[in-house]
């Protein structure tokens, strides 16, 4: 093979290369239809957390509800709920507080209630009256 | 001196070498960001979900929707799952493995086909978990028809003031005898849990005739877990009733409970735990009780 031959083969690899890299990086990644829950984008992950919550209500079962949770793959699950529960707090997301707290309390009980999420309990339970000052 | 340069920089470049490399360099960074190196998977939406995954999100949405009945929000969420399919079919699809599989051990399997169904059943769709588990039957007594029944008639005492004659007793031949009931002959008048340590997980079933009188003989079926079933007579024993017959349930499971000839939907009992009156761990009962329909 001449030099000629061999140098344009080396230029036309280099330029093929460098368009593939960029084709499959940009503008056509490869793009999975096998994938699990845990790979669910951020918001798609919040939203299906906040159906397993709101199923708790339909299905009060603690345990099934976690388990449902499970295939998110989060290293612990109770504290992904909490903090997203928190985070809908802070950012006052009114539909979703109510139904998540109702499932961490399910959880961890309601006396374990973080104080932030205590206002927002489905079910207040009936304190009794101070007693009256003789 | 131009045509000796144009000649030049041609004769420097093997077109054809150029080709060839710039295909396998393509080539080869395909490879390299498709299969070896690819973009990590982050930002998946749901319908590049796999098969069972995908299943755990519309399990999610139904529970959703059996919650908060938003049709709108469902479906938005279907869509996400399914964006080519009819969403309806793929719900009902969903059910009907979920009941093949067998994943219909637990009071939540069950609210799961329940859920799904809700969701599929009043859109059109149809599949092999249609009407398997119902929704059971609101708590409430049911109030019975009321029967003819022939008490006998006291001869009113002899009194010093003129009466009218009195009226005609019910003789033994007015009444009609009891006849085996037909087919669909069966209705639900009470179907009623209670918590009792002492009586846990049991489904009381009484049968009674037209006129309130409890039937031996009636052959009852319990069904669970799709295919299980027990099938038991009334009047079997001797210090309860004529038409009472038990049966103890399996805590976890839920029941339905049929007659030969009921065609209602068979009422469905769920044997979950309750803490009974006297602080003590049970599971629940139920009191069902049937009734021959008056014509």
């Amino acid at each position: 093979m001449s030099r000629r031959t061999l140098g344009s083969l080396l230029v036309g690899i280099l330029l093929g290369l460098s368009t593939g890299v960029f084709l499959g990086w940009g503008p056509f990644p490869v793009e999975y239809k096998n994938s699990a829950l845990s790979a669910l984008a951020p918001h798609y992950q919040e939203e299906y957390t906040v159906m397993v919550a709101e199923g708790y209500r339909y299905d009060p079962e603690v345990n099934a509800a976690l388990e449902r949770l499970r295939p998110l793959g989060k290293e612990n699950t109770i504290a992904y709920v909490i903090d997203l529960t928190e985070r809908y707090i802070s950012q006052s997301n009114i539909r979703a507080i109510p139904i998540m707290v109702a499932l961490v309390e399910a959880i961890i009980g309601a006396d374990n209630l973080p104080p932030v999420m205590q206002l927002y309990r489905p079910t207040l339970t009936a304190t009794s009256p101070a007693p009256l000052a003789p | 001196m131009a045509t000796s340069k144009h000649v030049r920089i041609g004769k420097g470049i093997s077109w054809m070498a150029l080709i060839v490399g710039a295909a396998l360099g393509l080539a080869a960074g395909l490879v390299y960001t498709w299969e070896i190196d690819p973009v990590i998977e982050r930002n998946t939406a749901p319908w590049q979900l796999s098969a069972a995954a995908r299943e755990d999100y519309v399990v999610a949405v139904a529970l959703s929707y059996a919650a908060n009945q938003d049709l709108l929000l469902a479906v938005d969420r279907l869509r996400a799952a399914g964006p080519n399919r009819n969403i309806w079919e793929m719900v009902a699809e969903i059910a009907c493995d979920r009941v093949k599989t067998g994943k219909t051990i637990t009071n939540s399997d069950i609210r799961v086909v329940r859920a799904l169904e809700q969701l599929y059943a009043p859109q059109g769709a149809s599949g092999c978990a249609d009407g398997l588990y119902p929704t059971p039957a609101p708590m409430t007594f049911a109030t019975p028809e009321p029967v003819m029944s022939p008490t006998p008639t006291l001869i009113p005492p002899p009194s010093k003031t003129p009466t009218l004659p009195p009226p005609t007793p019910i003789t033994a031949e007015d009444v009609r005898p009891t006849s085996t009931p037909a087919a669909g002959a069966y209705v639900l008048t009470r179907l009623q849990s209670f918590c009792d340590s002492d009586q846990s997980g049991v489904i009381e079933v009484r049968v009674y005739d037209r006129r309130g009188e409890g039937v031996p003989g009636v052959p009852v079926t319990v069904t669970w877990s799709g295919s299980e079933r027990d099938s038991f007579f009334t009047g079997l024993k001797a210090e309860r009733e004529a038409g009472y017959a038990d049966f103890i349930m399996e805590a976890g499971r839920a029941y339905t409970v049929s007659l030969p000839g009921f065609v209602s939907s068979a009422p469905v009992v769920e044997a979950v735990p309750c803490t009974a009156q006297d602080g003590r761990q049970a599971t629940t009962s139920y009191w069902v009780n049937f009734q021959e329909r008056a014509n």
